[in-house]
């Protein structure tokens, strides 16, 4: 890794937080400063935002696991085992509730969680002191955190926001990529690309409720960031159903002049490089709708199949236009809040906006945690280890700290590994060094080198994880106090126990959380198409809610497809694209006909119910194209053909188009029909 | 020190109940002075509301000053 100047101002806010927290700690008595220290690295992160998010979160779970104990305490300190079955039930739901919400608010919870266990498990001996104990934690996580708070933002602080524009930049640049590319009709499908762009959109949600905990420089303008994400989370479905549609007409026979001009002007349109502030140039934007009006009117009474096709790709790509360009303005003002110079597109009211979190992945966390430190205790009482205690909050820490991981597993191992690094260079100084200092001067200047090392090796990207354990098992293992207490014994118990509890919780969450990727993308596929099925059924749902939900599923089910080397699943089955097409019809079909008269209206229900079926079916292990679907299609194709074509018919009939396309086999042509006249 | 606040037993810091009553006065400070963009014009926002926040923790000690008679001031 590169020595960058913001990778030393990292470096250099961190250690001097490190030292901050120590002396504060010192001078105010703290019964045990070693705490502040770690929080620090706890809350270490190289955005600022992230930092100040995490240093609240931090304190309110803090608190409230504090009290939890300060609760649970007096009644039962006197049997053990219920105290032990308390705390882990009470780690339990609160990891489960914090599992259910992927944002930065959800640390609170297993924050409170392993407080919990921390302050309780550390007073059993002496439970007269649980109201001491439960204040000496809360107030050296204050002054830790607060210390991190202050120094990441006073020295030279980064924010959240320019590594957001910067991404959503470049996604923006690769979404003009496809769009030539699917013009060009080669069939190339950048998987890897699909799920980068879903993963930004997610996190376009996770990292922006760091912004709002900024420094006041950084501008708050959430609806921007909420329609850029809507508007970004349609761009790829849209691509798509323009490519299949595309594809379907070169089948159908030769593609028209008009269509030509039309994929030129857009090709060309998305080709063309942005000038100041993103704007795309007007004057080729202003061929393409031009090019587009042409091949609307050209296609406009036909009912023959490719005319229809022409007919939706002419809307397709009108909105794919006005998307894209929307989403690049946006992003123009999400980077240049006060220029006032370009209109933005309107925004739309805000609407809910959650990502799903997986209830039975949750569930099975949760109950990790339980049994990892239920076991940790159970080894404590039975085997009157008194260091239990150290071991049972590890696994605690261990279970509930690394559980929104991938792998936490092997974060554990990691983490066991760094332990036994951070332990001889812990010995060193506690045996070596420690004693010939005097002050806390000369503790600040030997444990400098230490957190210098540490605090690189948490700024890069590939050590982050190896540095934050060095960091925590070492000031773990040093355990400064007051005052210098040598004693070679108690050094190895403690860190043995440390061992033993983050053993415990690894070997624990590889029996229990460990699933296979492949199994685990299929869940959560037909989890999708279940969602599809109910957006059929329930008339007025929320359209954009419900995309980005969608969008992120397909992410995740990408990354563990691609993770697990299994591309060649991508297709007639699992095919997140094509939920997003047939959803975003089905939404679109049910808003025009509500415009429509009664008969024709009808005429979409057999539809909707066809759709909703097939997708019932995908998620029973049928096969979704073929069935009835396609009766009902052609039928309210031919309801909607008598019709006058005002702006409802034009959009209920792309959906239509749209629909057939996906649900149908491939080259299976439309019937004509008789015009009436 | 400047004194301490009984709540029900509890002794709490007087220094402490300051500085969350500090930290309150700042947000509603920094969310006005936001809105008038006046950040704009700031070089280094973290460090110019880090010192907003120890004038205002000083001068909400200097008022409080008087209650407490038992506390020596700063």
């Amino acid at each position: 890794m590169q020595l960058t100047g913001k990778t030393v101002a990292f470096v250099l806010a961190n250690t001097a937080a490190v030292l901050m927290a120590l002396y504060i700690s010192f001078a105010s008595d703290l019964e045990r400063p070693y705490w502040a220290m770690f929080t620090v690295f706890i809350v270490a992160n190289p955005l600022t935002g992230a930092v100040r998010s995490k240093t609240v979160f931090r304190l309110l779970g803090t608190v409230t696991g504090a009290a939890m104990a300060l609760l649970l305490i007096p009644p039962l300190v006197d049997a053990p085992v219920l105290l032990s079955l308390a705390i882990c039930l009470w780690i339990g739901l609160c990891l489960y509730i914090s599992l259910q919400d992927r944002r930065p608010r959800s640390y609170a919870f297993v924050l409170a969680s392993y407080t919990a266990a921390i302050v309780a498990f550390s007073v059993v001996n002496t439970p007269n002191a649980i109201f001491d104990t439960a204040v000496a934690r809360v107030e050296e996580i204050s002054v830790g955190a607060v210390c991190g708070a202050v120094a990441h933002s006073v020295i030279f602080p980064q924010n959240v926001l320019e590594g957001i524009t910067e991404r959503i930049d470049r996604a923006l640049r690769r979404c003009r990529t496809w769009i030539t590319e699917a013009l060009a009709a080669t069939q190339s499908s950048d998987l890897q690309g699909q799920q980068q762009l879903s993963k930004l959109v997610s996190d376009l949600q996770i990292l922006y409720e760091h912004v709002s905990f900024e420094t006041s420089d950084v501008p708050r303008n959430a609806p921007v960031v909420w329609a850029l994400q809507d508007r970004l989370a349609l761009l790829l479905p849209r691509v798509s159903s323009v490519q299949a549609a595309l594809a379907a007409l070169s089948a159908a026979g030769p593609i028209t002049r008009s269509t030509l001009q039309v994929i030129e002007a857009v090709s060309q349109w998305a080709r063309a490089t942005p000038g100041a502030h993103g704007a795309l140039p007007s004057g080729t934007e202003s061929e393409v709708r031009g090019a587009l009006a042409r091949l609307t009117a050209e296609s406009e009474d036909g009912t023959e199949w490719s005319s229809l096709l022409e007919r939706t790709i002419a809307t397709q790509l009108g909105q794919l236009v006005t998307e894209l360009s929307d989403a690049v303005r946006l992003a123009d003002a999400l980077k240049n809040p006060y220029a006032t110079s370009t209109p933005g597109p309107r925004l739309e009211p805000p609407s809910r906006r959650t990502l799903s979190g997986d209830r039975g992945l949750a569930l099975r966390s949760a109950f990790a945690a339980i049994a990892g430190t239920l076991m940790a205790c159970a080894l404590w009482i039975e085997g009157s280890w008194p260091e239990g205690a150290v071991a049972a909050q590890f696994a605690a820490i261990g279970c509930t700290l690394f559980a929104t991981l991938d792998d936490p597993p092997k974060v554990l191992f990691v983490g066991i590994v760094g332990v036994l690094l951070a332990l001889p260079v812990a010995a060193l100084y506690e045996f070596a060094i420690f004693p010939r200092i005097d002050g806390f001067a000369s503790l600040a200047l030997v444990l400098t080198p230490v957190l210098l090392l540490f605090s690189w090796m948490q700024a890069s990207e590939r050590l982050a994880v190896m540095g934050f354990l060095l960091a925590i098992s070492f000031a773990g293992g040093l355990a400064l106090q007051e005052s210098y207490r040598p004693d070679f014994a108690s050094f190895i118990n403690s860190n043995t126990a440390e061992i033993a509890g983050l053993a415990i919780a690894a070997v624990v969450s590889l029996i229990v959380t460990t699933i296979d990727p492949v199994w685990n993308a299929a869940r959560i596929s037909r989890a999708g198409w279940n969602e599809v099925a109910r957006l059929a059924e329930i008339p007025n749902s929320d359209i954009r809610h419900w995309t980005l939900r969608m969008f992120d599923r397909l992410g995740l089910v990408l990354q563990r497809l691609l993770a697990a080397k299994r591309k060649d699943l991508v297709g007639p089955r699992i095919d997140g694209l094509r939920d997003l097409r047939v959803g975003i019809n089905l939404a679109t079909l049910q808003r025009s006909s509500e415009a429509l008269p009664a008969a024709v209206r009808q005429s979409m229900n057999p539809v909707l119910n066809a759709v909703a079926d097939a997708y019932l079916g995908l998620a029973r292990g049928k096969a979704l194209v073929g069935g009835d679907s396609a009766r009902a299609i052609d039928q309210g194709l031919a309801a909607l053909g008598a019709q006058a074509p005002t702006r409802p018919v034009e959009d209920a009939i792309t959906a239509l188009v749209g629909l057939r396309l996906d649900l149908t086999p491939f080259g299976s042509r439309y019937p004509p029909q008789p015009l009436h006249s | 020190m400047i004194g301490e606040i009984q709540i029900d037993g509890v002794l709490i810091p007087a220094l402490l109940v300051l500085a969350v009553e500090a930290y309150l006065v700042l947000f509603a400070l920094r969310a006005i002075l936001r809105r008038l963009h006046f950040y704009q014009f700031v070089w280094h926002a973290g460090l110019f509301d880090t010192a907003l926040y120890v004038v205002i923790l000083w001068l909400a000690a200097l008022v409080s000053m008087p209650f407490h008679s038992s506390g020596v001031g700063p």
